[in-house]
């Protein structure tokens, strides 16, 4: 490698623009080939050229690689790219010195397409459910004390969780992180909002949200360090990101999943108006449980009231037919009928005769029948 | 009723009575004696009834006026 020659004029040291170049070229060499991302765009082959050219640019902010690669090297590629399609580069940076022209020497170029990414994340999503990290699913509290929203610094997905959460729970303390929620930092970035809101006292819910987005948008959502934070996180998780169709791994990780802010703010707040009006119905259920047992106990005492009324009453007659069926068998037991019936009854000196030999003849009796007594004598 | 008598130990005792006299167990002398007792009982049950409906009332107009 030649020395980079510098002239001197005085003090200053001077490059040529050749020097400078070649300078800089060889410092870059030093770096290691990597894989890079990004859209292929301006594609240009030309069989008389040595290279084919194209522009890799970054979907996200449109940052612009120029990539260089050798035509026969591309060609036994067979990939027949074109303009748009998403690719990995495998290459190390160059600087090309007769130009000035910064750019990355590729040495390989893969296809990757939506189908290979979801390919990528279900082979991560495979590594982490073997894991366990998406078993962890905890009950919410129901009432927090303050929940802790992660939420991206655009204001409509913001507006609309807080939004759904007071007007279901007027009262709710919300504590908000704002971060980023796309491109190459986001990832990191959310992990420091939720180890930070995590920590926050009095915090006992942490929601993470973030409006609809494009596939790439949502892709941080599936960064593996930020689906394990969520896992490792000392409080309940509720992932809020993207709609209904979308499935980031944040969601397999959180303890529950929302499609919507409202379904956000269903899962972390009671509804209050439902609440207050079931403790309203309770109340009146409370005083008419309290009168119906009064009622019943007033309805019972009336009932043995109207017995123990009765009941004297009742007792007399029944002592008074005992007494005149008592009166009924003496007066059958009595002599009178018999003496109805055309007995007498003979005595002397008030003595019954039962025998002929208790008088003799010339005695006084008396006898008596049915309706009187008279005098007679013995024979 | 005596101070520890529960509202349910004098009903109790009421409908034991009425029960008795209701069997004509009791002579007269004691069935006039058990009435008696009867309608003490149903008295003093009837004024807890209505101290604790009173109770309940005036209870459940509180709460009206404390509604959320």
């Amino acid at each position: 490698m030649s020395k980079v020659e510098a002239i001197h004029y005085g003090d200053r040291k001077v490059y040529a623009v050749a020097a400078f170049n070649r300078g800089v070229a060889e410092w870059l060499q030093r770096l290691p080939t990597v894989w890079v991302e990004g859209e292929v765009t301006e594609l240009r082959r030309n069989a008389r050229w040595q290279s084919v050219f194209f522009t890799l640019k970054d979907p996200n902010d449109g940052a612009c690689l120029g990539v260089t690669i050798a035509r026969s090297r591309f060609d036994a590629l067979r990939l027949d790219l074109a303009d748009g399609e998403r690719v990995h580069v495998f290459g190390r940076p160059e600087l090309f010195e007769a130009r000035g022209d910064f750019r990355m020497r590729a040495l390989s170029i893969e296809r990757f397409g939506l189908g290979d990414h979801l390919a990528a994340l279900e082979r991560l999503k495979k590594k982490l459910a073997a894991e366990g990290v998406f078993e962890r699913k905890r009950p919410l509290p129901f009432l927090p004390r303050k929940i802790g929203l992660v939420t991206g610094n655009d204001a409509a997905a913001k507006k609309d969780v807080l939004a759904t959460i007071s007007a279901r729970f007027p009262g709710a303390r919300i504590v908000v992180a704002e971060t980023l929620v796309q491109g190459p930092l986001a990832a990191n970035a959310m992990i420091e909002a939720l180890r930070a809101i995590a920590a926050a006292p009095e915090v006992d819910v942490v929601v993470l949200s973030r409006g609809g987005g494009s596939f790439e948008d949502l892709l941080p959502f599936s960064d593996e360090k930020l689906v394990r934070a969520i896992a490792a996180c000392p409080l309940p998780v509720v992932s809020a990101v993207g709609h209904e169709q979308d499935s980031p791994l944040c969601d397999f990780a959180a303890d529950a999943r929302a499609s919507t802010p409202t379904a956000a703010a269903r899962l972390v707040v009671p509804d209050a108006g439902e609440l207050l009006a079931r403790l309203d119905r309770t109340r009146s259920g409370l005083a008419r449980g309290a009168r119906g047992v009064v009622d019943r106990r007033r309805e019972r005492l009336a009932q043995a009231h109207h017995r123990l009324r009765r009941a004297p009453t009742l007792a007399v007659e029944r002592k008074r037919s005992r007494l005149e069926h008592a009166a009924g068998r003496l007066r059958a037991l009595s002599p009178r009928a018999t003496l109805e019936r055309g007995y007498a009854i003979v005595r002397t000196h008030d003595e019954i005769v039962r025998t002929t030999s208790a008088v003799s003849s010339g005695d006084e009796v008396e006898v008596e029948v049915a309706d009187g007594r008279f005098g007679a004598r013995v024979e | 009723m005596s101070a520890e008598q529960t509202f349910e130990d004098a009903q109790r005792e009421l409908e034991q009575i009425v029960e008795r006299l209701e069997r004509g167990e009791a002579g007269l002398d004691e069935a006039i004696t058990l009435w008696e007792r009867g309608e003490e009982l149903y008295k003093l049950c009837v004024g807890r009834l209505d101290a604790a409906q009173g109770k309940i009332e005036e209870l459940a107009r509180r709460a009206e006026q404390t509604r959320p």
